[in-house]
Parts: C-alpha cells; sequence; structure tokens
C-alpha cells in the first residue's frame, strides 16, 4: 500500500508486529475457543427474532398480505422498503472486497471477509421479501423464463423492472456467494491442517478442495481474485440502479426520476458501510479482534459515511430543487407533501439521520471514539430504512387522482417482519463469526509482512496485492 | 515417482533470495509453496501469465449472447404481446439482463476455469510437503539432482540462503 | 319434503308458452312433481300446455329454478333431486345461453319496468325494459340489488304461526277459524300495506271490502308523500301525486325534494332532467333549497342551504313574489329567510318561464306542499310540467289513516290485521306503540320475507314470494300498466300475497289465474280496439309494458285553488319558532343506498359508498364544518341526538360541507334491529325522531346534540374531495363551446403504432349528464361478482368496486358546487400497468382493451402503483367462500347470484374493469350466428345499460358512424391526465355550467 499518512502510522491496520504463526492463531481463536458472553448474549435475541420471522411469515402465507396494511392506493409499504434496504446493506461487502480490491486498498484485508459474509447474509434476507410480498408467493416462478411451462408458451415480461430485479439480484447473490468462497479457500485450508478433530479434518479438507499453498495455485488464484472484482465492480452499481429503476421507469410523482441510479448507489454504499460498522464494532468487541479491526479501519470507514452521505444530501436537494424547477404540478404537491405532509416525521427524521448525522465525521475525535461511532452508525440505519419507506410511501399515498389519495398504517404484522428479518441477518452473521475464519488470514499474514518491512528497514511497501 | 528436495525458510526474503540463486545456478526449481502469495516470485519463478481473463472474456461474450437470444426469443419471436403499446422489439429495456448474465457467465467459467487448471475440488487430499505451509512456513522445491556432486552443491547453497530445514522426499512431478 | 321426488316422464318435453298452446285449456295434466298441493295448482294454472303434454316456461322454471335452489340446499333436502333441473331442458333454453324476460320491479314504489336476465333457470342481472316510455332501459342501484335480496339466505323457508314454523295448509286453516270468528263478530279487519301499485291486488283488497263489511285498506308509508296528496285534495278536490315532467321544464325550483335520488321516482325524473339539460338545448336553471346536500342539490345550478324550519317560509316567499306577478291582490308577505335577491331572481326565472317551469318539494308539511301547488298553478303549469289527470300512483301513504288505526288498534277496535310490505316496528314514529297495539289484535298476519322487527310481533307470518319469483302487475302511472312474471321458482315454501288474500277468502284460484281474469275483464277493455285476449296476454308479456292510450280519463281534478293564503299564514307561524342555541333541527331523509330500510340485508346496499359522502356500511349525522369545529367534533364522534320528546339516535358525525350550520342531516333505513347479519345494528334509526304534525309525517325535528365520547371509524371510500387545481373534472360553459373549445394537441407516438384489430372498444362519459347516482357502481358488481368485503375493509382502503364515482368540491365550505365523474379502467393504450408486470398478467387486447389475466397474476401489485388512476383492485384475502367475510358469496344460496360468465376472483390478484368483455364477447358471438354485422349500441356494459341519464356510451372507436366515436370527437371531449401519454379509450365530456340566479 501507499505511504501512510503520518498521524496515522499509529494505530496500524495490525496493531504491533504479530508473527504469522501468531495471526493463524488469532484468527484461529474464535473458532477453536468458546465465544464470549456478548455472543451468547447478542445470538439468543438474533434466534428469538428469527422465530418471530418464521411465525409471521406462516401466517401470512396462510391468510395473505392482507394483514399487512397496505391498500388500495399503498400497494407497497414495508416489504419493498426492507427490499432496498437489505440490498442496500449488502453493496457495502461487495464494495470492500471489489472495489477496494482494484483500487489496493489493502486496508480492506482484516474486514473484507465479513463484510463479504454480511453482503451475502443481507442478500439473502433482501431475497425474501420479492416472495413474501406477492399475492400468491407459491406461484413465484411464474417470474422466471421456464420452458416448457403448463401454461403454454408463455414468457415474462423483460421490460418490467421486477423481472431485471430476479436477474441482477440472483446475479449478485451468485458471483458474492463464489467471491467469498473463493477467498475462504486458503484460511479453510489453514484450518484444516489446524484441526484436530476427526469431523473438523473432514470437513475443512473437502471444503479447502486440496489447497496446499502452491505459488503457480496462487498466482492464477490472485489473477482470478481480481477479474472477479473486476466483475462485481461494476455488477454492484447495476444491481442497485435496476432496483432503483423499480421507481424510476414507473409514472409515479417521486418514482419517475431520472437520477435514481447514481442516487441509490451512494445511498446504498453509505447504508451498507453504516451497517459494516456495526458489525466490525459489535464483533471486534465480541471476539477481542482489537488488533487486527483497528480504529484505522473504523476511521477510514467513518470517511467513506461522510462522502457518500454528503452525496446522498446531495441527491434529495437535487429532487427537491428539479421539482421545482420542472414546474410539473404533480412532482412539486409530491414534494411539498413530502416536507408538510402527514408523514413529513420520517422524512425529517430521514434528513437527521442521512444528511447531518454524517457531518460529525468531520471531526477527529468522533471519528476516534467507538462509541459514537457505533451510535451514529444505527442511525444511519435507520435513516436509510426510513429513506425508502419515504420514497415508495409517500410518493403512493398521494398520487395523480386525489380521490385515489389515502394513507399507510403499518400493522403489528408489518413491525414483526421487519425486526424479524433483522433475527434472520444477525443469526447468519453470528453463526459466521464463530463457525468460519472470519478475517482473511492470508491476507493479514500479506499486510503485516509489508509492514514489518515499511516499519523495518524503511523500504517502500513493496508489495502489491 | 522422482526424488525432491523440500527446503523450508522463515520468511519471504530468503524465500526469494534462494529461489533466484538455485535457478541461476541451474537448479530445476520445481515449486514454491507459501501461506500466501508472495510477491516477486513470479518473476523469481518466470511463471508465464495465466491466459484465464480469455476464459472470463469467452463466457462473458456467452452470457451476452444467451441474454439476446432469449430476450428476443421470448417477447419478440415466440410469443410477441401489446405490452403498453411498446414495440416488441424494446431493445434498451433487454439491456440490464445482456450485462447481468454476462457478468454471470464470465465469473462463474473463471472460477470454474481456475479449479480445472489448478486441479482443486471439492474433497481432494492435498499435497503437502510440509504441515507449516498454511501457516508460517515458505517452502521451495528443487529436483534432488542425480548425480551426488551436484547434490552436495545445491545442500550448500540452500544453506548459505538460510533454509531453516531441507528434507528428502519424493513426489510426483 | 314432497319437493323432492323425481320428475314423472311425461314432462321431458316442454316447450315455450308464448310460442305454443293456447293459456285458456286450463290445467295440464297432473301439474309439477315438485312444490306442495296449492304450488301445483298454481302452476298447472300458470302452464295450460297441448294435452299432448306440452309444458310451459313457468314448468320448467320451476324444476331449474327448484334445483337451483335444490342443488344448493343439499343439506336440507334429498339428495336425488339435484338431478331434476339437468334432466329438462325446453327448446327455449340453452345451457349457457341467457334469456331476458320482462317484469316490474319490487325495489320500491316506483315499480321500474324490467328486461331481468334469467341463465340457467335464475335471474342472475336486472336490467331496465327499454320499451318502457317511463323508465326506459334505466333503473337505480335498489333495482340492481334487488336481485341480490332474492338470494338472501336469511329469508324465511316456510311460514310461521307464533314463531314457529307451520305448514301452509295448517296456517291457512288457523287465519280461516280465526278470520271466520272476526266475520261472526263483525269485527274490524284491516290490511295495512305498503304502497300498491298493482292493479290485481287492489282488485282482490276490494273482495275483502265486499267480504268483510268492516274491511278497511290502509296505506303506510315509512316516508309518505302524505302532505302532497293532502294539499292536492285541496288544490285539486282529490288525494292525488301530479306526474311530474322535468322534461319540460326550462326552469326547476327544488324545495327539499331529492328527485334525481329518492324522491317518488327517481330513475323516472333523473331520466327527464337529463333530457332537458343536453348541451344542445337553450340553458335551463335548477335551483335547490335544501338543509343538507342531496344528489339533487350536487347537481343544481345552485344550492341554497336552508334549515327544514324555513322550507316553507321558501316556498311562501316564492308564491308572494309570483302572486304579486300574477295579479293576485293581498298576497301575504312573509319575510324572507334567505337572501332576498335569491328569491328576486328565481322569482323573475319563473314568471320568465310560465308554463315551462316546474316547483316541487319533499316537504313533509301540507301548507308547504299547498303553497307549492298553487306556485305551479298561478305559473300555469298544471297540465304542462305536472299531470294531474294521469296521477302518479306511487306513493300513496296516509300517514293521518295510519295514526288512526293505531289509536283504533290500541283502543281494541280491530280484530285482524294484515301487514303486507310494511315494518311499522321499526320504521313508525313511535315503533314500540304500534308494537303494544299490534299484540291487542287478536289476528295479526305479516307477509313478510323474514322474521323482521315487526313479523316477530305478529301470530302468522306468511312470507310473500320475492317479485322474481311472483307473478304480478304495476300501474306506477295511471294509464302505464306493466306486468311481472317470475323468473325462478320460489326458492322457498313462500306463496303470494295475492295467493294467501283469495285463498283466506275461500276462494280456489291462484295468482295467476286472478292476474289473468283481473286483465281480461278489467286491463284490456280499457284499451282501445280490444283483441283476442291469449295474444294480448302473450304480446304483454314479453313487452311488459302497456300504454293505455286515447283521452286521459277525467280526474275530477278541478284546480280550486285551496286556501293557500291560510297556509301561508300557518307556515309564517310555523317559521318564527327556529331552534335557537343548543338546540339544532335534525331533517331526516332516504339515503340513496338504503332507502326506507326494506334492503338493509343487501350487502351490495350496505357497501354502496353514498353518492355524497362517499360513506359505506353506516348512516351519519351530516354536520356543517363551522358547526363541527365550534362544537369541537371531527369525523367519527359517535353523538346522541335527542328530541324533547325523548327520542334519541346515537350515530358518528361527518363534517359535509354545504350543510345548513343550524341543522343535522340523517339517513332514515338504518339500524335495523331484526334484518340479518349483513344488517343488523348498521348505523342508527331516525324513524322515531320524526313526528306526527298536522296529520303528516314531519321528518324533521328538533335535537339536542350530546357527545357520547365513543369513537366510530368510518368506512370512507374516498378520502380526499379537492381537486388540488388539477385538470381531472373540466368544465366549460355554452359561450366556450359556441367559440369552438381549442382541441388539445395530440402527444406524439414514441413507438411505431401497433397493429390492431379493426375494432377499438371505447367509451365516453358525459359528467354533464352525471348525477352522481351510483346505480352503474351496484350494476357492475352485479353484472362483475364484485366481493363484497366489509366495514373493517372499507375501513382500511380496500373497497373492490370496479367503477367508481369520484366526487369533489369546488367553491367555499358553506356553498360548495359538487361535481360527480365515474373512474373505471381508462383501457390505456398506453397502459403504465402493462409495462411493469413481469409475468405478463395484463396486456392490451387486438380491439384495444386493457385485460387481466387472473390465473397468470401473482399479485406484486406493481400495475396498482402505476396506475395514474387507481382502478386497480386486489384480493388481499380470500373474499369469497371465507366465513370472515361472511356476504353474499359465502353462503350457497348467495352464490346463486354470480354471473356464470365472469371468474370469481381468487386471493393475491389483481382485477379491474373490463369493459364487460363477456358482453362485447356475447355480442360478437351473437353477429357471428345470425351473420349480421355488429351494430353500434348492440353491445352495452353493465354501466351503460343501467344509466338513467345516458351519461356512458359505449362503442367502438373505429366506426367513423358509431355514437362513441362522434362524441370522442366532439369539442367537450377531453381524457383524463392525457399529458401522461396513457392514451386512455375512455374519454370524458366535459360539464356545463349553466347560468345562476343571482
Amino acid at each position: 500500500m501507499d505511504k501512510l499518512p503520518e498521524d496515522a502510522t499509529e494505530p496500524r491496520w495490525t496493531t504491533g508486529s504479530p508473527t504469522l504463526h501468531q495471526i493463524t492463531v488469532d484468527i484461529a481463536a474464535p473458532m477453536e475457543g468458546k465465544p464470549g458472553r456478548l455472543w451468547y448474549a447478542c445470538f439468543t435475541v438474533s434466534v428469538a427474532l428469527l422465530l418471530v420471522l418464521l411465525a409471521t411469515a406462516t401466517y401470512l402465507i396462510a391468510r395473505g398480505i392482507g394483514i399487512w396494511g397496505l391498500n388500495n392506493s399503498v400497494g407497497w409499504a414495508f416489504d419493498i422498503t426492507n427490499f432496498v434496504f437489505w440490498i442496500g446493506i449488502g453493496h457495502a461487502g461487495t464494495l470492500i472486497s471489489a472495489i477496494l480490491l482494484l483500487f489496493r486498498q489493502r486496508w480492506r484485508n482484516s474486514i473484507n471477509r465479513s463484510a463479504e459474509a454480511m453482503t451475502i447474509f443481507a442478500v439473502m434476507c433482501a431475497g425474501l421479501f420479492p416472495l413474501l410480498h406477492m399475492g400468491r408467493p407459491w406461484n413465484f416462478f411464474f417470474i422466471l423464463p421456464y420452458f416448457p411451462n403448463q401454461h403454454g408458451p408463455l414468457w415474462v415480461n423483460f421490460r418490467s423492472p421486477l423481472v431485471w430485479d430476479v436477474f441482477a439480484i440472483s446475479t449478485y447473490f451468485t458471483i458474492s456467494l463464489v467471491f467469498w468462497y473463493l477467498g475462504l479457500i486458503p484460511d479453510l485450508a489453514t484450518m484444516r491442517d489446524r484441526a484436530v478433530g476427526k469431523i473438523k479434518k473432514l470437513v475443512f479438507g473437502i471444503l479447502s478442495m486440496g489447497w496446499n499453498g502452491s505459488h503457480r495455485t496462487w498466482s492464477r488464484y490472485e489473477i482470478v481474485s481480481m477479474i472477479l472484482a473486476g466483475l462485481a465492480t461494476p455488477l454492484v452499481l447495476s444491481v442497485h440502479s435496476i432496483v432503483s429503476m423499480d421507481f424510476a421507469t414507473s409514472v409515479v410523482p417521486g418514482w419517475h426520476t431520472t437520477i435514481f441510479p447514481p442516487y441509490f448507489v451512494a445511498g446504498a454504499i453509505y447504508s451498507g458501510f453504516g451497517m459494516v460498522m456495526t458489525l466490525l464494532i459489535l464483533t471486534r468487541q465480541s471476539m477481542n479482534l482489537q488488533r487486527y479491526i483497528t480504529k484505522r479501519h473504523l476511521d477510514s470507514m467513518a470517511r467513506v459515511l461522510l462522502l457518500t452521505g454528503s452525496i446522498v444530501g446531495f441527491a434529495y436537494a437535487t429532487e427537491f430543487f428539479s421539482a421545482w424547477y420542472g414546474h410539473d404540478l404533480y412532482e412539486r404537491y409530491h414534494f411539498i407533501n413530502r416536507a408538510t405532509g402527514p408523514y413529513r416525521w420520517a422524512f425529517y427524521l430521514m434528513v437527521l439521520c442521512n444528511v447531518l448525522t454524517p457531518q460529525l465525521y468531520w471531526f477527529k475525535k468522533v471519528r476516534n471514539s467507538v462509541a459514537i461511532l457505533f451510535i451514529t452508525s444505527i442511525m444511519v440505519n435507520i435513516g436509510m430504512w426510513f429513506e425508502r419507506f419515504v420514497i415508495i410511501v409517500v410518493s403512493l399515498h398521494r398520487a395523480f387522482l386525489p380521490s385515489g389519495w389515502g394513507m399507510f398504517y403499518p400493522t403489528i404484522f408489518d413491525i414483526a417482519i421487519l425486526v424479524g428479518v433483522f433475527g434472520l441477518f444477525f443469526t447468519l452473521f453470528l453463526l459466521f463469526i464463530r463457525f468460519a475464519p472470519m478475517i482473511a488470514a492470508w491476507e493479514v499474514k500479506g499486510v503485516a509482512v509489508d509492514q514489518a518491512h515499511t516499519a523495518g528497514h524503511g523500504a517502500e511497501g513493496g508489495h502489491r496485492g | 515417482m522422482a526424488k525432491i528436495l523440500v527446503a523450508t525458510f522463515p520468511d519471504t526474503d530468503h524465500l526469494l533470495g534462494a529461489v533466484r540463486k538455485a535457478r541461476r545456478e541451474m537448479f530445476r526449481v520445481y515449486d514454491v509453496f507459501t501461506p500466501f502469495p508472495v510477491h516477486g516470485l513470479d518473476e523469481a519463478l518466470g511463471v508465464r501469465r495465466t491466459r484465464l481473463p480469455w476464459v472470463t472474456l469467452f463466457c462473458a461474450l456467452t452470457g451476452l449472447t444467451t441474454a439476446i437470444v432469449l430476450q428476443g426469443y421470448t417477447n419478440v419471436l415466440d410469443w410477441p404481446l401489446n405490452v403498453g403499446g411498446k414495440p416488441d422489439n424494446s431493445t434498451l429495456a433487454f439491456i440490464p439482463i445482456c450485462f447481468e448474465l454476462s457478468v454471470l457467465f464470465g465469473g462463474l467459467g473463471s472460477v470454474a476455469a481456475l479449479l480445472l487448471r489448478a486441479r482443486l475440488y471439492p474433497g481432494k487430499t492435498a499435497w503437502l510437503v510440509n504441515p507449516g505451509i498454511t501457516d508460517d512456513v515458505f517452502a521451495m522445491v528443487v529436483r534432488r539432482p542425480s548425480d551426488d556432486e551436484t547434490h552436495q552443491r545445491a545442500l550448500a547453497l540452500l544453506e548459505e540462503c538460510g533454509a531453516a530445514s531441507v528434507t528428502e522426499s519424493e513426489a510426483e512431478l | 319434503m314432497e319437493r323432492a321426488s323425481p320428475p314423472a316422464p311425461e314432462y321431458w318435453q316442454s316447450v315455450d308458452e308464448r310460442e305454443h298452446g293456447s293459456r285458456d285449456r286450463g290445467e295440464f295434466p297432473g301439474g309439477l312433481p315438485v312444490g306442495n298441493a296449492d304450488d301445483k295448482r298454481e302452476r298447472s294454472a300458470t302452464g295450460g300446455g297441448d294435452p299432448d303434454g306440452d309444458h310451459t316456461r313457468r314448468d320448467f322454471l320451476g324444476l331449474m329454478g327448484f334445483g337451483a335452489a335444490a342443488a344448493t340446499m343439499a343439506a336440507c333436502r334429498a339428495p336425488e333431486t339435484k338431478a331434476v333441473p339437468i334432466a329438462v331442458a325446453t327448446d327455449d333454453m340453452v345451457p349457457g345461453v341467457p334469456n331476458h324476460y320482462a317484469t316490474t320491479c319490487g325495489g320500491c314504489a316506483s315499480a321500474c319496468s324490467l328486461l331481468v336476465k334469467q341463465r340457467d333457470g335464475r335471474p342472475i342481472k336486472i336490467e331496465g325494459n327499454e320499451l318502457s316510455t317511463l323508465f326506459g332501459g334505466a333503473t337505480c342501484a335498489t333495482g340492481q340489488a334487488t336481485v341480490l335480496s332474492l338470494y338472501d339466505e336469511e329469508r324465511l323457508r316456510e311460514p310461521h304461526w307464533e314463531g314457529k314454523p307451520a305448514a301452509w295448509h295448517d296456517i291457512d286453516d288457523r287465519i280461516a277459524a280465526g278470520l271466520d270468528d272476526v266475520r261472526a263478530r263483525q269485527g274490524k279487519v284491516v290490511l295495512l300495506s305498503t304502497t300498491i301499485t298493482s292493479p290485481t291486488l287492489l282488485a282482490v283488497i276490494e273482495r275483502w271490502r265486499k267480504a268483510f263489511p268492516s274491511f278497511r285498506h290502509v296505506t303506510y308509508d315509512p316516508v309518505s308523500a302524505s302532505a302532497l296528496r293532502a294539499a292536492a285534495a285541496q288544490a285539486f278536490g282529490r288525494p292525488l301525486i301530479p306526474h311530474y315532467a322535468f322534461d319540460r321544464a326550462k326552469v326547476i325550483v327544488g324545495i327539499d325534494a331529492d328527485f334525481l335520488g329518492t324522491w317518488l321516482s327517481p330513475v323516472e325524473f333523473a331520466r327527464q332532467y337529463a333530457r332537458s339539460r343536453t348541451v344542445e338545448q337553450p340553458a335551463g336553471l335548477h335551483v335547490q333549497f335544501e338543509p343538507g346536500m342531496s344528489v339533487t342539490g350536487s347537481n343544481a345550478d345552485q344550492r341554497v342551504a336552508v334549515a327544514p324550519s324555513q322550507l316553507g317560509a321558501v316556498a311562501a316567499a316564492l308564491l308572494a313574489r309570483i302572486a304579486k306577478k300574477a295579479g293576485e291582490a293581498d298576497a301575504a308577505a312573509p319575510s324572507d329567510p334567505v337572501k332576498p335577491a335569491i328569491l328576486d331572481a328565481v322569482a323573475d326565472e319563473l314568471w320568465k318561464h310560465r308554463g315551462d317551469s316546474l316547483v316541487v318539494t319533499g316537504a313533509s308539511d301540507t301548507a308547504t306542499q299547498l303553497v307549492v301547488l298553487t306556485l305551479n298553478r298561478l305559473l300555469g303549469n298544471v297540465g304542462k310540467t305536472l299531470d294531474v289527470d294521469r296521477p302518479s300512483l306511487q306513493r300513496q301513504g296516509d300517514d293521518a289513516a295510519m295514526a288512526e288505526l293505531v289509536g283504533d288498534m290500541e283502543s281494541g277496535n280491530v280484530h285482524a290485521v294484515i301487514l303486507h310490505g310494511v315494518n311499522p316496528v321499526y320504521d313508525y314514529v313511535d315503533g314500540e306503540k304500534f308494537k303494544t297495539a299490534l299484540s291487542r289484535v287478536g289476528l295479526s298476519i305479516a307477509t313478510a320475507d323474514r322474521m323482521d322487527e315487526t313479523a316477530a310481533a305478529v301470530k302468522a307470518v306468511c312470507p310473500d314470494h320475492h317479485f322474481l319469483e311472483s307473478w304480478g302487475d304495476a300501474e306506477p302511472v295511471a294509464g302505464m300498466l306493466s306486468l311481472s312474471q317470475p323468473l325462478i321458482a320460489p326458492l322457498f315454501d313462500t306463496r303470494s300475497v295475492v295467493d294467501s288474500l283469495v285463498r283466506w277468502l275461500g276462494e280456489p284460484a291462484a295468482h295467476y289465474e286472478v292476474l289473468r281474469d283481473h286483465w281480461r275483464t278489467e286491463v284490456m277493455p280499457r284499451l282501445s280496439g280490444a283483441r283476442d285476449f291469449d295474444s294480448f296476454w302473450d304480446q304483454t308479456l314479453e313487452r311488459g309494458v302497456l300504454e293505455l292510450g286515447g283521452a286521459a280519463p277525467a280526474s275530477g281534478a278541478a284546480a280550486t285553488g285551496g286556501d293557500w293564503r291560510g297556509a301561508v299564514a300557518a307556515i309564517q307561524a310555523d317559521s318564527q319558532r327556529a331552534p335557537q342555541g343548543d338546540r339544532y333541527e335534525l331533517a331526516l331523509f332516504e339515503s340513496v343506498a338504503m332507502r326506507d330500510g326494506k334492503n338493509a340485508n343487501n350487502p351490495w346496499l350496505l357497501e354502496m359508498p353514498d353518492p355524497i359522502t362517499k360513506l359505506s356500511w353506516s348512516n351519519v349525522a351530516m354536520i356543517a364544518p363551522a358547526t363541527a369545529r365550534q362544537l369541537g367534533l371531527s369525523d367519527g364522534d359517535i353523538v346522541s341526538l335527542a328530541t324533547a320528546g325523548g327520542a334519541s339516535v346515537e350515530v358518528p358525525v361527518f363534517t359535509q360541507p354545504g350543510q345548513h350550520p343550524r341543522t343535522l342531516s340523517v339517513a332514515v333505513g338504518w339500524g335495523r334491529r331484526q334484518v340479518g347479519k349483513a344488517g343488523n345494528h348498521v348505523g342508527g334509526n331516525g324513524f322515531p325522531l320524526s313526528s306526527l304534525v298536522r296529520g303528516a309525517r314531519r321528518m324533521w325535528a328538533e335535537v339536542t346534540i350530546k357527545p357520547t365520547g365513543a369513537h366510530d371509524k368510518l368506512a370512507e371510500a374516498q378520502w380526499h374531495f379537492s381537486q388540488e387545481g388539477r385538470p381531472i373534472v373540466l368544465e366549460t360553459t355554452r359561450e366556450e363551446l359556441a367559440r369552438g373549445g381549442e382541441k388539445p394537441e395530440e402527444l406524439a407516438n414514441l413507438w411505431t403504432e401497433r397493429p390492431m384489430g379493426e375494432r377499438l372498444w371505447g367509451m365516453t362519459i358525459d359528467l354533464n349528464a352525471c348525477t352522481g347516482c351510483s346505480a352503474c357502481v351496484i350494476a357492475c358488481q352485479a353484472e362483475n361478482n364484485v366481493a363484497v368485503i366489509g366495514k373493517d375493509q372499507v375501513q382500511r382502503q380496500r373497497i373492490m368496486h370496479w367503477i367508481r364515482i369520484d366526487r369533489y368540491y369546488n367553491g367555499s365550505e358553506d356553498e360548495p358546487r359538487a361535481v360527480h365523474q365515474p373512474m373505471m379502467c381508462q383501457h390505456c393504450g398506453h397502459a403504465p400497468c402493462e409495462t411493469v408486470c413481469p409475468v405478463l398478467a395484463t396486456t392490451t387486447s387486438s380491439e384495444g382493451l386493457n385485460q387481466q389475466v387472473y390465473n397468470r397474476c401473482i399479485g406484486t401489485r406493481y400495475c396498482a402503483n402505476n396506475c395514474p388512476y387507481k382502478v386497480r383492485r386486489f384480493n388481499w384475502y380470500n373474499y369469497t367462500d371465507n366465513p370472515k367475510y361472511d356476504y353474499n358469496m359465502a353462503n350457497p344460496v348467495g352464490r346463486l347470484v354470480l354471473n356464470p360468465d365472469v371468474t370469481v376472483r381468487s386471493r393475491g390478484v389483481m382485477e379491474k374493469c373490463s369493459m364487460c368483455v363477456q358482453r362485447i364477447a356475447a355480442g360478437k358471438n351473437a353477429s357471428v350466428k345470425t351473420g349480421k354485422p355488429l351494430e353500434d349500441g348492440q353491445i352495452k356494459t353493465a354501466c351503460q345499460q343501467v344509466c338513467p341519464t345516458d351519461a356512458i356510451v359505449f362503442g367502438d372507436l373505429n366506426d367513423k358512424q358509431s355514437r362513441v366515436h362522434k362524441l370522442a370527437s366532439s369539442e367537450r371531449t377531453y381524457r383524463v391526465l392525457d399529458d401522461l401519454g396513457t392514451r386512455p379509450n375512455v374519454s370524458y365530456l366535459k360539464k356545463v355550467r349553466h347560468g345562476q340566479a343571482t
């Protein structure tokens, strides 16, 4: 990596200069030892929420989506809000693992693994909603272009953004999964070779595909990682652009906007980094990995939040400006309604969390205080959820014909699904940090060696990765 | 079966030195085994740049074609319908899926190619020249010279390159 | 039961009675295998097939209808009967092909002529009979819904004696015995009935008069025109209701008469009204004085809010002015209750249009009615815009006679009472009083179709047929007759009232015979040039309507005038006592959906949004916004309205623009206690707050308002009433039209035009004609199996109606102007909903229809979100056959009303207006079969067919000669939200504002 900013020589990407073996031991520790109380606490809560999700989803499919607060005016609300929210969360993972890899930001090394895991789990959560929100989920397969089908030569409508979604999300999930697994292989091999138990040996043996650290493989492996990164980067941008087109290609005032794709991508990265921040702080505290997830990492993520948060704020302003400048009767009314209508509280909450909060990160003090970072990162998550809520519900509840205006009031089941999905997400994540190497050991070793070099005989960071 | 010498090193610098030297001295370095990708080894070993990117390109193009054919066939040829008065061939609307499928095929293709080329597959038992490879050991593998005199020279060379240990063993090369 | 016995073989061939055999051959051998003995006789009488065993449609219907019922009531009937209907088919009937039969509506006393669609032996859709000069092809919401009342599973399934089921012969014996006893004691027998328009039934009643010297027939209407009749008695020397001709009137002044919604004969009046106000005609003027906004008021050129106590004063003030102009000396000049300027202007207009103006009032005060009749007399309208020679017979209720009867009953002077079509325990001024009075009557009989409030209090309940099960006739207007014929055999063990009355007189004849005899002896002679009765009968039965031409019979209506000066004085005295302070006036009125409450168990009507308030599933106390603010009340707060007399009603308040600030309006007909699971305890009963004043039932009261603290979530179908300055309902003026309104420029098409079929189905809706009466809403519901979802779901804004009537206000909240806009799927050429559907479940047909494929839909609801008109409806739950939504679709009897041509939608799919695609298909099939090309107007959508004002026109836009094409290319035409580029095939004709009288 390039020269460190002088203010940041300490703390570094890894604190102290642990030996390679030490790194292995540290990273393997969570999987070999018993996790702390905090982990168990989190896990219990998550599983409880997961059960709430399962129960509600079952009832939902049994009775029908009438149990939600939806109505003739507002056909989408919490369901699609959650969908967009979770997709957005996913994006930071890919960004950290792929884009930072391309940009040679090696500081990503100790966080990219968990970030990717987060991506995969988030996309899984997001993927639930297109299914759950359907009137007839058991017919979900109608949306796939399969042949032959008993409905005659009946195909799907490739003009519909929902079909684009299906392709985008499934591609995104597949590529992220493959990328993540590929990165895991060397560490799985490490685990295999450390493993004592028979089962562990067997499992890791199968999963690590006979990895033996041959350099010929290493060099191909790195090329392919680069290729995947190169593919994943435009992919992640395309996915949220397409999600934004669910709205942008419609005629609904407040949806029908050309700035949605970039605006959504920025928002996604922003929310994603917020979530990464939350998770990493939880992890490093619960798994004692302060040494590898240093304040330096948090600091850099805070900077990213500051940047993307400001972009998002700018997008909000642009929307209002173009509504005023565009002179469209309905568009204008929508934005007046957004700021002064019955849902204005949601709008102002969103502005507070997404535009004002990140501005705190201008101050180094803030960026250095884990506590504040943790709280603000949660505020970021809340804010971004409400951004989607505002876009979806506020646009729908007062569209073109005033006779069709109405209100959306969430029911207990809306809430249950909302919180339940967090249960699913955290359960998966907690299991991951417990049972898989949650930090890319082999990459950290690389960084450690480099640091040894830069610190030792001050040679410029010779190694590039 | 061929006889080989496995020399292990504590760190990358010695390893690199050893590799360079060994090849200068015309020893046949079979391969190097490391816990993480050590850079500079490519040049040192003189490994040719992989052709995997071409595989990616090919797969991506396949994906693109699939997307075009799928959408063209279903929405234009097989059963055109009047959807909001839009033309059967709404080309612009077909672009997103073209992109997605290219990426999907490209990505899966390259990974598959890698696993094939590196002969990695689930359940394969790893051939480890040294148990510490995946932890902190760097190992260089050279063919054991047939004649005794060169063999001694090799040992001496490895010695001075700071090999932590040199062991003889046999392997399928 | 005996109905269940299998058919004898000889009934296997059947022939339509209208084509074969003469009727007077008497009984055909045997009679039908179904029904009890009485049924048999009646049936066979109707039949009269040839000796070779031909049968009549009636027989076939007997089997079919019974079969339909049997099939649905396997629970209580022997299973083998299910096979019966399938075994029988007449050459007149092809399974799956509907027939239409003329009959007469029994929904209310207006007695509209109908043409009912009957399919597979059951009536499934009510349509108007276009041969009727009074009503044309039109009907009202209530009429449309009566077919559902037929399939109400809570109708009585057999007669009851003292609350317990009993067999007919048993009941008849007991009643006969009872009557003999009364006859022996020369006791008093009274028939208390609602308005009877059937000449035959009246003839039967005459027989009773002969049989019992002390017999009395009292006519009672909960909402009567008693005052009008009384006034007419003074003015014309005879109690009558003039037959109004709004189409001849250029200037119409309505004083609290909702003649477009509920008053006397709304369908007929709405047709006339629309005809008189087309753009082609010179501008007319309609001024409405009323306390609360009514359908009529919402259509008036000028509406003036007036407290009920001041309505008489308005009439008097007008009369004073007109009298002066007419040179009537010493015309008392009472003080003006409203701005004199308005009254002056109105008077001038009226005077200017002497002879082609019309003043009407629904006031329940004889004096006011007399003043109004005098106005018309002085204006020379009598014989021009109101006809007293051929009067209307549609509301003959006599409040005074009723009061007297109740008195007699209380004092035990009545020994036998037969209640027909009335429910006084619920809707009389003092229901409890009537109940106790009833208990003093030795023999009390009700013909109620259910155990309602009154039926529960009588000895014998002898359920009458539903009118769709029964023969009958009607004479709504003197000389205008209409026949009824059954479209289905009685679903339950009921008996027509004529049948019962005749039988209790000990005469054997059955309804059908009585009817035919009456027409042979009474009606045909009135017809100039009488012919052979059978052909006359068959033709009339087929046409359904008969107009007795020739000169109007001298009704003996001499314009004696009456003491109108006295009336003015009386009014003057009354109007001085307008309640002040915490005492407000309460105006009771009939709502379009519930009317007088007879159909209160009809889910369609219960869920029909009120044309004005857009509320369903409850009546409310409409209150002026200012008054509500002043009293700190907001929508849904339940208040108790109590009179000094102690009568009270609890209803939620609803702030209603245009409401008179000192007046609340509450609809009667709600708050039934014993009508059925759908209608029980829905809203509050306003009837007890009315009172008897000078022999007429006053439909307003002085009340105090007391908030109960309780709150009710109102089931609103529309939440926002302002157009927010958006170009949605466009208005124009005659001047503008004369100048030739500029056409909006066609938006460029982004894409090449797609190849389309030869036809392009389209629709135009004339906002100038639409009165908002909402008949189309129910017609669509009946035609398209639209689900009823109940109060909770409506309150959650999930109402399923495919066509809704949007109602917007403009102007101030005190003097708002209302516009009504029917809104349904606009069948866009470039439909936003289609592009976004992932599974191609909605696409455009080659004939321009936006079609919804239910079995392909997975319910993403993206289409609904993207529909600018918000006309798509989603099945949030399974609304059919679901005990949670226990309306007609949840029980086997109620399901009989479903239209087999239209899919019943399942849970989780989107639905919307299909432009009655099943009717289009039927029309095209017909033209293919006959080889004749489709003519314009041959296919009519349900909403178009029912519309009294002909506001909706459907047809082929590609056919340059078609009406719809001509209208769609008129300069009044515009398309809603056209600037979105949706290219709707439905276009609207701008509303034309008439002048105002100030």
